[in-house]
């Protein structure tokens, strides 16, 4: 039991974990290009996730402080990840523009499709 | 005053930025005028930095005056400032290059831009190698990212956006599991500063090890994913032979560097060497900066396009770089910021010369450089220099590299190694040899040896000049550089 419990404690992290590791399979598998974007994605909310839960107190209020005193959660790791959310953010726009483009040059967004026709072009 | 400067430096770079739209009206002179003035003011401003810190010693500067546990914080020490210096007297050299060779590629009205993304580069750069913060670290990964795909990805080209959309997929995923390490790091130590976690680690490496081993793993992968360390090199070739000649020598020589020198920061300032080599990192260390030394060239040798075949020589020489941080010892780091210098002189060098080629005569595929050294006698002088270096050829800064690295390893022990350093260098000559022989013994018009300079503006042919001239300075003269270098690996390990 004591296995299951430690799983049950530390659900926050192991589910980040999981999501991060679903992110990472999107990106290197999946051959549409917008979808490996969507892995990028899934990859940085995974970590953002486990940064906030990382900060979390168990029964700890926002850390505003009102004279009540108790426990407050620690505001920094959700400070950062505001930041980290910005560059996540702009990283997508820069590649759904260059997929974008992609689709323009070539008129796919398969991977093995573009690969294919990549090298006709060479033959060519 | 001097506490203020690498602040200031930043603000530069950030202004030149910003200004550079205003000037758009303009003639393009005035621009990359005013880009070159503000390059010399910072160029002067890091020297008197360096020279103050070589004669008190390092300083921190923290931002807004906060304590370093709740602020930013920018460590200037020799390690810092002293790579500052050198990244900065190589990018004015590649920009005074740049300012008529731009145009390879890129549309007439987006030169702005080009500069616009070269010093917002400059700025990360420096971020980097000031900053003591790991987070911030990671701000200025993206930020260097970003510009490094925008600049391969303006050339308006088909391969090019293909390039660009692999390189940030990996470097997304690179950048990322670095966040992860941090993250883990943080769940530890409560802290982002360098100093605070790595206090932190050494008093609870027994109570956590598994996150901090986790973090070690996670920020060791992502770091390695973009200095393009062996496995992870898919991206590198693609991305720097399709971008403009002078970024080609910015990525190669100097972006890839900045990757390996926080990895350098991360060994053995956050977790210290001796948790590394206690978890055996240093032996993967070694058999992948082995293997990448071997690879690289491997893969080199049946490349047909000059430019891609540097880009694969460069994994080559990370795995060098590699080496010699893994044997951990100040002889190892010596000879891998020797490296760091000289291949990024030699990768400069070889980049320009390629592309004076590629600007006089719009070839660059290997077969087309026969004779090449009639037509470009100056060029092609410069290109076998930088290319004998590579080999390891003595009176080249190449071969006082190699010399560095193998003494390194006799010293710790590690004598094999020295024969794969051999090996690599052959394989080197057998890619690099064809191209010189071609140039110079080939001949398409027999009988026309009458010497000539060749007709290049003189702006792109002092750079080359003056970079084959620095190749040999080091190669004759290192030991004024290797002791500095000394000094910066004693205060590391």
């Amino acid at each position: 039991m004591s296995f299951l419990q430690t799983i049950i404690d530390h659900i926050n992290y192991i589910g980040a974990v999981a999501i991060f590791v679903i992110g990472l399979h999107t990106v290197v598998t999946h051959s549409n290009l917008i979808k490996r974007i969507m892995g990028i994605n899934i990859m940085g909310m995974a970590i953002f996730m486990f940064f906030v839960a990382i900060g979390s107190v168990t029964g700890g209020k926002p850390p505003i402080i009102d004279g009540d005193g108790g426990p407050y959660i620690n505001p920094l790791p959700s400070v950062l990840i505001l930041t980290g959310i910005v560059v996540v953010v702009s990283i997508t726009v820069y590649s759904l523009s260059l997929v974008i483009r992609i689709y323009e040059t070539y008129g796919t967004i398969d991977q093995n499709e573009l690969l294919k026709r990549m090298q006709e072009e060479d033959e060519s | 005053m001097i506490i203020q400067i690498p602040v200031i430096s930043l603000v530069f770079f950030l202004l030149m930025a910003l200004i550079v739209p205003l000037f758009k009206r303009r003639n393009f002179a005035v621009t990359t005028t005013l880009g070159l003035i503000v390059l010399l003011i910072v160029w002067v401003l890091t020297v008197v930095l360096v020279r103050d810190v070589y004669l008190n010693g390092p300083f921190t500067y923290a931002f807004g005056n906060h304590e370093s546990f709740i602020g930013l914080e920018l460590l200037v020490n020799l390690f810092s400032a002293g790579f500052a210096l050198f990244m900065l007297s190589l990018i004015i050299i590649i920009y005074v290059y740049s300012t008529s060779d731009a145009t390879e590629g890129i549309a007439e009205k987006e030169y702005g831009r080009y500069y616009i993304l070269l010093f917002i580069l400059l700025f990360a750069m420096f971020g980097i190698l000031y900053t003591n913060d790991l987070f911030n670290t990671y701000v200025f990964m993206e930020i260097l990212s970003i510009t490094t795909v925008s600049i391969i990805s303006i050339k308006r080209k088909k391969e090019n956006y293909t390039a660009s959309f692999r390189y940030v997929m990996l470097n997304e995923v690179g950048s990322l599991s670095y966040l992860f390490g941090v993250a883990l790091l943080f769940m530890v130590t409560g802290h982002t500063n360098i100093d605070l976690v790595a206090a932190s680690i050494q008093s609870s490496f027994d109570d956590y090890t598994a996150n901090i081993v986790t973090a070690l793993g996670f920020m060791l992968t992502g770091i390695g994913i973009k200095a393009a360390i062996f496995p992870f090199h898919i991206w590198l070739p693609d991305a720097h032979s399709t971008a403009p000649t002078s970024s080609s020598a910015i990525l190669s020589g100097l972006v890839v560097k900045l990757y390996i020198l926080i990895m350098i920061k991360m060994l053995f300032r956050l977790f210290g060497f001796d948790i590394v080599s206690a978890m055996n990192i240093h032996i993967v260390l070694m058999m992948i900066g082995a293997f990448g030394m071997i690879m690289g060239s491997v893969f080199a040798i049946g490349q047909t396009d000059v430019k891609r075949m540097l880009g694969y020589s460069s994994i080559a020489q990370v795995g060098y770089i590699v080496l010699g941080i893994s044997l951990g010892t100040v002889l190892g780091l010596q000879a891998a910021f020797f490296h760091v210098l000289s291949h990024g002189l030699m990768k400069a060098a070889l980049f320009l010369s390629v592309g004076a080629v590629i600007y006089h005569k719009g070839v660059r595929k290997v077969k087309d450089f026969n004779g090449m050294a009639s037509e470009m006698p100056v060029v092609m002088t410069v290109f076998g220099l930088a290319a004998l270096g590579m080999i390891g050829i003595p009176l080249t800064s190449g071969f006082i590299s190699k010399l560095n690295l193998g003494l390194a390893s006799l010293d710790a022990n590690q004598g094999y190694l020295i024969i794969i350093i051999i090996v690599s260098g052959l394989l080197n000559a057998l890619y690099y040899l064809p191209i010189l022989i071609a140039a110079f013994l080939k001949s398409n018009k027999p009988g026309d040896l009458g010497l000539k300079v060749e007709p290049i503006p003189r702006l792109m042919m002092v750079p080359i000049v003056v970079l084959g001239l620095l190749i040999v300075y080091f190669g004759l003269f290192p030991n004024m550089i290797l002791s500095w270098f000394e000094e910066i690996a004693v205060v590391l390990l």
